[in-house]
């Protein structure tokens, strides 16, 4: 009985984890200036809070073991060599990493289906370490967080769709309704009512 | 668009998959220094940041991590290090055998050298003594009476030949060797082979049936290492047969 109980416990510990990991901030400001200083234990303490993270959602992008470890490597490298222009105060890390990883994988499968040109400017322009500031982290608190993910499930077949392929296969509105041979409003309006979904799912967890 | 018809639209904006029409209202609220969009995309960027990170879980390999920090120069792959040290290792116990082998080759050439040398002896004397223990063997003495004596002896034996035993006999020097002759009675003196003067004493021995009687004399010369056909010297020790 009593052993029953801890395996039921163990989902909850590892996302506790998990979040753990990606909201934590309060060692933030020290990590980016031990990177700023070039240290490479920093790098590899960088690693060790993100690398999993970074990498799950690589992979989950290009499906390839070899390739998603090297777009794992080319991330952490491009943080390296960015982190001078990131505020070590306001910054916030983990989002950074994890969005630059995300644009690593559909840059890549971008350029595999020749769609580079515009899209990789502006993949870029979108990690500029500026934008990282002053995010809006302590408003995702771990239970708010695993009631996104359970209000992920929840979403319709079509809205889960459109935000998968938002997310994870960088697809604008034109090319989803012309993936899925949808009018374009109605992939707008899924898009839209999952977004706000997930949204409201928040704000209500944050009230309560 | 106003800033709230655009808020819908910003996490879109910050996945960078917003057709041109929206994504350019957004860039131009943003170009204006919109507070309240400025917001609206931190608010965005963290919301995708949590939405990405929820997936399902995959570790990358360990390697993976080496490969990282090795190409910041911070650590290099375990295995490099592991196989450096044992190359290290094999270099070293190479050179080692190497030096040992080479050194007991060495120690085996001398030991063999002495050995014949020893052997080489020990032979010369064993016949020496079995010459002079011969009853049939007879003493000639050389020397006598000499300015620089070189005194010695010649033993001689119908069957086992000449025994040469010399003393105050210098060193041959380089490219030199002391060669004996035979003198028969009648004809030219015959060469009986080559010795070199052990400090002041020198040993040589002729092996082989000789006839005493139409022996006239044993004589040694000074020649060339490689012998003379005929003597080329002055003889330095004359021994008459006879005496």
């Amino acid at each position: 009985m009593f052993k029953l109980r801890l395996i039921q416990l163990i989902p909850a510990v590892l996302f506790y984890a998990l979040f753990q990991v990606v909201l934590r901030r309060e060692d933030d400001p020290d990590l980016v200036r031990r990177l700023k200083a070039r240290e490479p234990k920093a790098m590899a303490d960088l690693y060790q809070r993100c690398g999993r993270l970074a990498y799950s959602v690589i992979l989950r992008i290009v499906r390839n073991v070899g390739v998603a470890e090297d777009l794992t490597q080319e991330t952490f490298l491009r943080v390296w060599n960015r982190v001078g222009s990131f505020d070590s105060e306001r910054g916030a890390l983990t989002p950074w990493v994890l969005t630059v990883a995300r644009n690593r994988a559909i840059d890549h499968v971008r350029s595999q289906d020749g769609k580079l040109e515009a899209n990789a400017v502006d993949l870029d322009r979108l990690e500029r370490p500026g934008l990282f500031m002053d995010l809006d982290t302590s408003a995702l608190t771990i239970d708010r967080a695993r009631r996104l993910k359970s209000a992920l499930e929840k979403l319709t077949a079509n809205q889960r769709t459109v935000i998968e392929l938002a997310y994870y296969e960088g697809m604008s509105h034109t090319e989803m309704a012309e993936r899925l041979q949808q009018p374009l409003g109605t992939v707008k309006t899924w898009t839209r009512s999952a977004l706000q979904v997930l949204r409201s799912e928040l704000s209500e967890a944050a009230v309560a | 668009m106003n800033c709230e018809e655009l808020k819908d639209m910003f996490e879109l904006y910050a996945l960078g998959v917003l057709d041109d029409g929206e994504k350019s209202e957004i860039d131009a609220h943003l170009a204006r220094d919109c507070k309240e969009c400025k917001r609206s995309l931190a608010h965005a960027m963290a919301f995708n940041a949590v939405l990405l990170s929820i997936g399902p879980e995959e570790a990358p390999s360990k390697r993976l991590r080496h490969r990282l920090l090795a190409s910041i120069g911070y650590e290099r792959p375990g295995w490099f290090w592991a196989g450096a040290l044992a190359a290290a290792l094999m270099l070293v116990l190479a050179v080692w055998l190497g030096t040992q082998e080479r050194e007991r080759s060495n120690q085996l050439a001398d030991a063999r050298k002495e050995l014949l040398q020893v052997t080489g002896e020990r032979d010369r004397l064993n016949q020496a003594a079995q010459f002079l223990s011969d009853p049939e063997t007879r003493p000639a003495s050389f020397g006598k009476g000499q300015s620089a004596p070189r005194r010695g002896y010649v033993f001689l034996h119908p069957q086992l030949g000449v025994m040469l035993i010399a003393s105050n006999l210098p060193a041959a020097g380089a490219g030199k060797a002391y060669e004996m002759w035979v003198i028969p009675k009648v004809g030219a003196p015959r060469p009986a082979g080559l010795f070199q003067s052990d400090g002041m004493r020198g040993l040589h021995l002729l092996t082989g049936p000789l006839d005493l009687d139409a022996l006239k004399a044993v004589a040694v010369t000074l020649e060339p290492a490689t012998g003379s056909a005929i003597p080329t010297t002055v003889p330095i020790i004359v021994a008459a047969a006879g005496s």
